[in-house]
């Protein structure tokens, strides 16, 4: 591991004062994590903060700052009793951090609640400024959540990203997250024998066992991300403004503009042609692929199947929508 | 040696906090005993370096001209840099705490410091074993807009295509699914909005003074991006095999055997506008029977689909997309 000098920071210097006006004796190892910073750069800031204080002739009044050992004491620097505001750009991000977590976790913390309502008075945003949607756990992740709780494996049936039929998993459950939009669930996939990923709009049946967990959850998740492997085959796409939407549903090596119209040629890699031809039907005409041929012509048999279904649905059954008028 | 930048800068604030009337540059070096250069230009330099440097820490330094004097003079006024009566509990604190840990360190953990300055120390709370990924620092461009309530330009492409300016009141920012929305009041259209931001084209400006608009009461931010509830309707479905499992996964009903081979399921609650593209990605293992307006809507979609991947069609080569 590289160690570069630690860099003391203007605006925590400024806040570590009032902070630990308020803390007589703090613990440099406590502080350091409360500040997101590291011991040896907390050390440093309040090196500086005792040649600090009120300059002046004569030497001016200075901070009297005294470490000992893993302790830490200001005394003497009233002039700075009171934090700084946060900058519109911290108080933005802590509106957004502290209403998402309501949304997402609010039903177990309650508390978070009245503090979201605390922080828009104390930064002087309207309330409501700051607005999350559909961040609220629906029933599957609560059912998640409880079987987390009570440390018992989860059983339902899964359809991934590859695969043509779903399949079922038992997973004995860590973790659930929301990310970009979609509820995730991390734990130990006992059929694989190892830690997988799982979409939860992917899963059917999702309940609760009354089996007991095995595996001890490890103590960093990694986050559910897609990477490419050597099986990937090369896809370019061409999409309207209106299939703009697809972008967000994949990962893209490269956007260009491709017309005067606003469409965009996207190149990215998939390893999984099928979830990709039903993702550009799912655009309707709005999205075409460009590259490879065998996806076109996947996408086209799709689209012609579906169309040969939709004719042969409800032939020879009664149309029960028929009738009053 | 020279004395280091940060207890410098930390001292200059200090004593334009500490001053009940404005400093001029040259009482600020006579106190301070900065800024000793022996040609006044370069101290002069050094100082305004620092001056835009306390300004872009967000630290309020003012400049007032005052009467008879020659020059400006500088003080940080301490209603705007203090931040006082946040009045967090305990529990509050935990709960912020958690939320930081939860969504993000690297952006929430000195903002939070800030406001927990005076605040008692977090209460004990369990935290549940629930993580989010949000992607704050997306819209830092839009903060200043929000919190101090200025005006900002922008252009913007509509869902059809058509690109123009657009002048906003924005009365804040809404995070649904993926997207990011301002809402604001549209100043030539006389209209509250939502503006997707990934469809904001790269120029956007943050304009003019701060409050310098009020914000309504009582909007309801989330109802103006949501858009008006459309009517939404049962949907009968024939179903394969596969499809079963999609339909099932959604809360669809089975109502018995359908045409050969399938099952007749029904989905409540479809939205003929938002839930196009869902059918069109079960179909063909899920064919919609009725109502006709929909099976009319995913026919036209399907036929497009099929047409624009018929023949290679003539425009853009795979050749334009850059590697």
């Amino acid at each position: 591991m590289t160690r570069s000098r630690p860099q003391p920071d203007v605006v925590r210097m400024l806040t570590l004062v009032p902070w630990l006006i308020e803390r007589p004796g703090a613990s440099l190892r406590e502080t350091a994590v409360t500040f997101a910073t590291d011991v040896a750069t907390l050390r440093t800031e309040l090196e500086h903060l005792d040649y600090c204080g009120l300059p002046g002739l004569g030497g001016g009044a200075l901070f009297d700052v005294e470490i000992t050992g893993d302790r830490v004491t200001v005394r003497m620097a009233d002039e700075l009793r009171y934090p700084m505001r946060p900058s519109p750009h911290e108080a933005l991000r802590l509106l957004l951090i502290a209403t998402t977590a309501e949304r997402v976790a609010g039903a177990d913390v309650p508390a978070l609640r009245s503090a979201v309502h605390k922080l828009h008075a104390a930064l002087g945003v309207t309330p409501g400024a700051v607005t999350v949607l559909d961040a609220e756990p629906d029933e599957v992740v609560l059912v998640v959540r409880s079987a987390i709780a009570a440390g018992v494996r989860v059983r339902f049936s899964y359809r991934g990203r590859g695969d043509d039929v779903p399949a079922e998993r038992i997973v004995e459950p860590w973790a659930v997250e929301l990310s970009e939009g979609a509820w995730y669930l991390h734990g130990h996939d006992v059929g694989a024998g190892a830690g997988r990923t799982f979409r939860l709009d992917r899963s059917a049946d999702l309940v609760a066992t009354d089996e007991a967990n095995i595996q001890p959850v490890p103590s960093d998740l990694e986050s559910p991300a897609y990477q490419p492997s050597d099986d990937d085959i090369e896809v370019e796409l061409r999409l309207d403004p209106s299939a703009w939407w697809l972008l967000d549903a994949v990962s893209a090596d490269g956007t260009l503009p491709a017309g005067e119209d606003g469409a965009l040629a996207v190149r990215l890699q998939t390893g999984s042609p099928e979830w990709l031809a039903r993702l550009v039907l799912m655009a309707g005409g709005e999205a075409e692929v460009l590259l490879p041929e065998d996806l076109r012509e996947r996408v086209r048999c799709r689209a012609e199947d579906a169309l040969r279904a939709l004719d042969a649905a409800g032939r020879d059954v009664p149309h029960e929508e028929v009738g009053g008028a | 040696m020279a004395m280091p930048a940060v207890e410098r800068l930390v001292n200059l604030t200090i004593a334009l906090l500490e001053t009940r009337r404005p400093l001029t540059f040259e009482e600020l070096r006579r106190r301070t005993g900065y800024y000793p250069q022996s040609d006044p230009s370069s101290a002069r330099r050094m100082f305004e370096r620092d001056k835009e440097t306390l300004r872009n820490l967000g630290i309020p330094v003012e400049t007032r001209q005052e009467f008879g004097m020659d020059d400006p003079g500088y003080l940080i006024d301490r209603r705007a840099y203090e931040l006082r009566d946040v009045g967090l509990d305990a529990e509050e604190v935990a709960a912020l705490s958690l939320a930081v840990d939860m969504l993000g360190r690297e952006e929430g953990a000195l903002p939070l410091a800030k406001l927990a300055a005076r605040a008692p120390d977090p209460a004990p709370l369990q935290a549940p074993p629930t993580r989010a990924d949000v992607p704050v620092g997306d819209v830092d461009v839009f903060a200043p807009a929000i919190v101090e309530r200025r005006v900002v330009t922008f252009t913007y492409r509509t869902a059809d295509g058509r690109t123009g300016f657009r002048t906003v009141e924005p009365y804040g920012i809404v995070r649904r699914r993926r997207a990011w929305y301002l809402v604001g009041r549209d100043r030539d259209r006389d209209a509250t909005r939502g503006f997707r931001t990934d469809r904001m084209l790269s120029d956007v400006k943050v304009v003019g003074p701060a409050d310098a608009f009020a914000v309504p009461p009582d909007l309801d931010l989330g109802s103006i991006v949501s858009g008006p509830d459309i009517p939404t309707v049962d949907a009968v479905l024939e179903a394969q095999p596969a499809g079963q499992w999609a339909l099932g996964a959604r809360g669809a009903i089975d109502e018995g055997p359908g045409s050969v081979g399938t099952r007749r399921m029904r989905l409540s609650g479809i939205d003929p506008v938002r839930d196009r593209a869902w059918l069109l990605g079960v179909a063909p293992d899920a064919a919609v029977v009725s109502p006709g307006p929909v099976v009319d809507a995913l026919r036209d979609a399907l036929e497009r689909v099929a047409a624009r991947h018929g023949s290679r069609s003539t425009g853009a080569s795979a050749a334009t997309v850059a590697r």
